[in-house]
C-alpha cells in the first residue's frame, strides 16, 4: 500500500472482498466552531477547561450509527437533500475527520475527490500543481512521473503546462483536477459532487473514467444530487438523511424511497399551509364544540397523506359545553378548489343521538377510500338535527390522496377493465 | 510522541515539492526572482557596516561587529519567522486540510523549511563578508566552522519540535501568534544574537544560560565568527534542548491533530 499521507487510518488485511466499512458511524461537530476557535489560550488555560473535546450539548449531529459495507469492485452512489450528512460521509472515509464514535476500515489505497483542483496554488504551473496534486492523493513521485503525460492528455491542457494556474481558464483547471485524481490509481476513490462543474463532454468523459475505473475493479463512492444519474451509474445506492442512513439497496429503489420522501415533503409543506380561522370557516352557537380532527391510515397512524383505495379514518375530538340530547356529527370533503366530494353525517346515517356530554370521541370509517389522487380539504360540525349549527368548521385540515393509477374527477374506485370481441390487450 | 515526526519524514517528497511551491511562488513575478533572497541580506550587511563603522563603536572582541551582527540575526531570523510562519500555517492551508487526505504535520515541516531555505540560500553572502575580512586581516578562519552543520541541525531539529506545537496550538487558539511574536521579541534580546555572552555582566550569565538558545547562537558566533570549537556544554544543551522540543512538540500535535482539519 502507498502511503496517503494519514497512513494510521485504519485498513483491512486479507479481507479481499470488502473495501470499505463503516460501523456505526457518529460524528458531532461543535456548533460554534467559529467562535471556539477564535477562543484564547490564555482563557482556556485561565478557566482549566484546557484542550477537553465537544460536549454533546454544544454540537450538531451530522451522522447518527450509519453502517454499511462496500465490496471491492462497487460503484455505490449517496443521494441525499443537503446537509444530510453526504460530505461528512466522505469525509470520515477519507479520514479527514474522525468520528465521534464508530469505526472505517479501508483496504487499499484510497483517494478523495472532494473538490476539483483542491491544493492547486494559482501562482505556480501547472506542471508543479500535477506533481504537488498527484503527492497530496498519495502517488510517489515516480508514479507521477510515468503518467504525467497522460494526465496532461486527458485535461488537454498540453500547451499551458508551464503558464501559472491562475490563467487557466475555471474548464481547465477543473479538467486538470479531475485528471490527476483519476490517474492516480486508487483502489477506493471517494468523489463529491465534482460533476457537477465542467461542460457536458467534460462530464461525460469523466463518465467514461469512471466505467474505466469499474471495469478494472476499483471501487467507488460517489455523492451526487443527479438521482438519474446514481441510477444509471450505480447497481447500488445509499440514502442519508438526517444523518442517518434511511436507506441502503439497489440503486433504483433508494433513488425512488428518496424521490417519494422529497415528494412527501413538498406536499406537507403545502399542506401545512394553516387553513384560515375567521368567522367565515367557523361558526356555530357553541353548545358543543369539534376540538380536533385527525385522519389515520390503514395502520392507525396520524397521516395527512392516504393512499387511494386503502382504509382511512376520520376522527373527531368534540366537547359538549351542556349535556346535549340533539346532536349530530358531520364530516364534508371538498376538492382545493371548492366542489364538494362527500357530506355525510351520523343523523344521515341512522345513528340516534341519545346523550352527548363532556369530551366524547366520533370515528369514522372508511374502508377503502375511492378517491382519485389530490388534495382535498376537510370540514367537520356538531349541530342540532335541525342543522343548527353548535359548532361548523370550514376547511379545517387539507390531505392529499396519493393514487398509483392516476384519474380525472374525484372519485376513483376499485374497477377492472374487461374486452369482448377482436379487443386485445399485452400481458 | 514521535508519530507526527515519522510521519513528516515519510512524506518529504511532499514536504519538499511544497517548500519549492512555497518559494517559487514568493519569488515568481518578482524582476529579480531569487536574487531577493540575497539583495535582502545584502542590504542588511550594508547598513551594519556603515552604522557600526561610522556611528556605533562596538567592543574590540567582536569586531567587525557587522559580521558578528549579520551572522547572529540570519539564524535568529530564521528561528523566528519559521515559527511566526508555523502559527499561521493551519489557516493558510485551510482548504487543503479540509479538501484533501494530507498529513497535517506537513505544513508545520514546510514552514520550517522554506525558512531554512531562505537561510541557507544567505549563507553565501556571509561566506563572501567572511571572506572579504580575512582579506583585511581582521577575521582568521579555521576549521571550527565545520562544525556549522551539525549546529544548524540541532537548531532545525529544536525549531520544528516548537513550530509542531505552535501551529497545532494556534488552531484552536486565536491570540497563539501574538503570543508568540511576543515572545520572539523578547527572546530576540535575551538571547545573545547581538552581543557575545562575555558582555553580559558575570552574575546575570547563569541567567542567560537558563535560555536554551542562548547555546544555538554562541555555537553559531563560535564556528563563523570566532572560528573556535563548540564548548562542551554547548553541545549538551543544544543537543537535549532539540531532543526535548522534537518530543514535546511531537506530543502536542498528536493530542491536538485529530481537531486541526475541522477548525483550521
Amino acid at each position: 500500500m502507498v502511503d496517503s499521507g494519514r497512513e494510521d487510518g485504519p485498513t483491512v488485511e486479507g479481507e479481499g472482498t470488502i473495501a470499505v466499512r463503516a460501523e456505526r458511524l457518529t460524528k458531532f461537530y461543535r456548533r460554534y466552531q467559529r467562535q471556539r476557535s477564535f477562543g484564547s489560550l490564555k482563557s482556556a488555560l485561565l478557566s482549566g477547561e484546557g484542550f477537553r473535546g465537544a460536549s454533546p450539548e454544544g454540537s450538531v449531529k451530522a451522522l447518527t450509527e450509519v453502517s454499511f459495507t462496500v465490496a471491492a469492485g462497487e460503484t455505490v452512489g449517496v443521494v441525499g437533500a443537503n446537509g444530510s450528512g453526504k460530505s461528512t460521509l466522505l469525509k470520515l472515509l477519507a479520514g479527514i475527520v474522525r468520528p465521534t464514535s464508530g469505526r472505517v476500515e479501508v483496504a487499499g489505497r484510497l483517494a478523495a475527490l472532494l473538490e476539483l483542483g483542491a491544493g492547486f496554488h494559482p501562482e505556480i504551473s501547472g506542471r508543479d500543481n500535477i506533481e504537488i496534486s498527484g503527492l497530496l492523493l498519495g502517488m510517489s513521485k515516480r508514479e507521477i512521473a510515468a503518467r504525467f503525460g497522460e494526465i496532461v492528455r486527458f485535461a488537454g491542457i498540453e500547451d499551458f503546462l508551464d503558464a501559472p494556474v491562475k490563467t487557466y481558464s475555471s474548464g481547465m483547471a477543473v479538467r486538470l483536477g479531475f485528471s490527476i485524481a483519476a490517474h492516480s490509481d486508487p483502489d477506493v476513490l471517494l468523489v463529491d459532487e465534482v460533476l457537477a462543474v465542467g461542460d457536458e463532454s467534460f462530464a461525460h468523459r469523466c463518465l467514461e473514467k469512471f466505467s474505466e475505473f469499474e471495469r478494472a475493479g476499483k471501487t467507488l463512492v460517489f455523492v451526487s444530487h443527479d438521482l438519474s444519474l446514481v441510477s444509471a451509474r450505480c447497481r447500488r445506492a445509499i440514502w442519508l438523511d438526517r444523518g442517518r442512513l434511511a436507506a441502503d439497496g439497489p440503486s433504483a429503489d433508494t433513488v425512488a424511497l428518496y424521490r417519494e420522501r422529497v415528494a412527501s415533503e413538498e406536499s406537507e409543506a403545502r399542506l401545512a399551509v394553516a387553513p384560515s380561522r375567521d368567522a367565515a370557516t367557523r361558526i356555530g352557537s357553541g353548545q358543543a364544540v369539534v376540538e380536533r380532527v385527525v385522519l389515520r391510515d390503514a395502520q392507525g397512524r396520524e397521516t395527512r397523506r392516504l393512499r387511494a383505495g386503502e382504509p382511512a379514518s376520520v376522527e373527531l375530538t368534540a366537547r359538549a359545553r351542556e349535556p346535549l340530547t340533539d346532536f349530530v356529527f358531520g364530516v364534508g370533503i371538498s376538492t382545493i378548489a371548492g366542489s364538494p366530494v362527500l357530506g355525510v353525517n351520523t343523523e344521515a346515517d341512522g345513528l340516534r343521538p341519545e346523550e352527548f356530554s363532556g369530551q366524547a370521541r366520533v370515528v369514522l370509517e372508511i374502508p377503502a377510500l375511492e378517491l382519485a389522487g389530490g388534495l382535498y380539504s376537510l370540514d367537520a360540525a356538531v349541530h342540532a338535527r335541525d342543522g343548527a349549527p353548535y359548532d361548523y368548521r370550514r376547511d379545517l385540515l387539507r390531505f392529499e390522496v396519493t393514487s398509483e393509477r392516476p384519474s380525472l374527477g374525484v372519485w376513483s374506485p376499485a374497477r377492472r377493465w374487461r374486452g369482448e370481441g377482436q379487443v386485445r390487450w399485452k400481458k | 510522541m514521535f508519530a507526527p515526526i515519522k510521519r513528516t519524514v515519510r512524506q518529504r517528497a511532499l514536504v519538499s515539492a511544497l517548500t519549492r511551491r512555497e518559494l517559487s511562488a514568493r519569488y515568481r513575478g518578482g524582476l529579480l526572482g531569487f536574487f531577493w533572497s540575497l539583495v535582502n541580506p545584502l542590504l542588511l550587511l550594508a547598513v551594519y557596516a556603515v552604522v557600526f563603522r561610522f556611528v556605533f563603536a562596538p567592543r574590540a572582541e567582536v569586531r567587525p561587529y557587522a559580521l558578528f551582527l549579520f551572522a547572529g540575526v540570519l539564524v535568529w531570523g530564521f528561528v523566528s519567522s519559521a515559527l511566526l510562519d508555523a502559527a499561521e500555517t493551519f489557516r493558510h492551508n485551510g482548504p487543503l486540510l479540509r479538501k484533501t487526505t494530507v498529513a497535517p504535520e506537513v505544513f508545520p515541516a514546510v514552514a520550517v523549511a522554506a525558512r531554512l531555505a531562505h537561510l541557507l540560500l544567505a549563507l553565501p553572502v556571509l561566506a563572501g563578508a567572511t571572506l572579504y575580512a580575512w582579506g583585511r586581516g581582521s577575521v582568521a578562519p579555521g576549521p571550527a566552522i565545520l562544525e556549522l552543520p551539525l549546529v544548524l541541525l540541532l537548531l532545525v531539529v529544536a525549531v520544528f519540535g516548537l513550530a509542531l506545537a505552535v501551529s497545532a496550538l494556534a488552531v484552536h487558539f486565536g491570540d497563539v501568534r501574538d503570543l508568540v511574536a511576543n515572545l520572539l521579541t523578547l527572546a530576540f534580546f535575551l538571547t545573545p544574537v547581538l552581543y557575545p555572552v562575555e558582555a553580559v555582566p558575570e552574575r546575570f550569565r547563569p541567567w542567560l544560560r537558563a535560555n536554551p538558545f542562548a547555546a544555538f547562537l554562541t555555537a553559531i558566533h563560535d564556528t563563523v565568527f570566532f572560528f573556535r570549537s563548540v564548548s562542551v556544554a554547548d553541545w549538551l544543551v543544544m543537543g537535549g534542548t532539540a531532543a526535548i522540543c522534537l518530543a514535546a512538540g511531537g506530543a502536542v500535535f498528536e493530542r491536538l491533530r485529530e481537531s486541526i482539519a475541522e477548525e483550521a
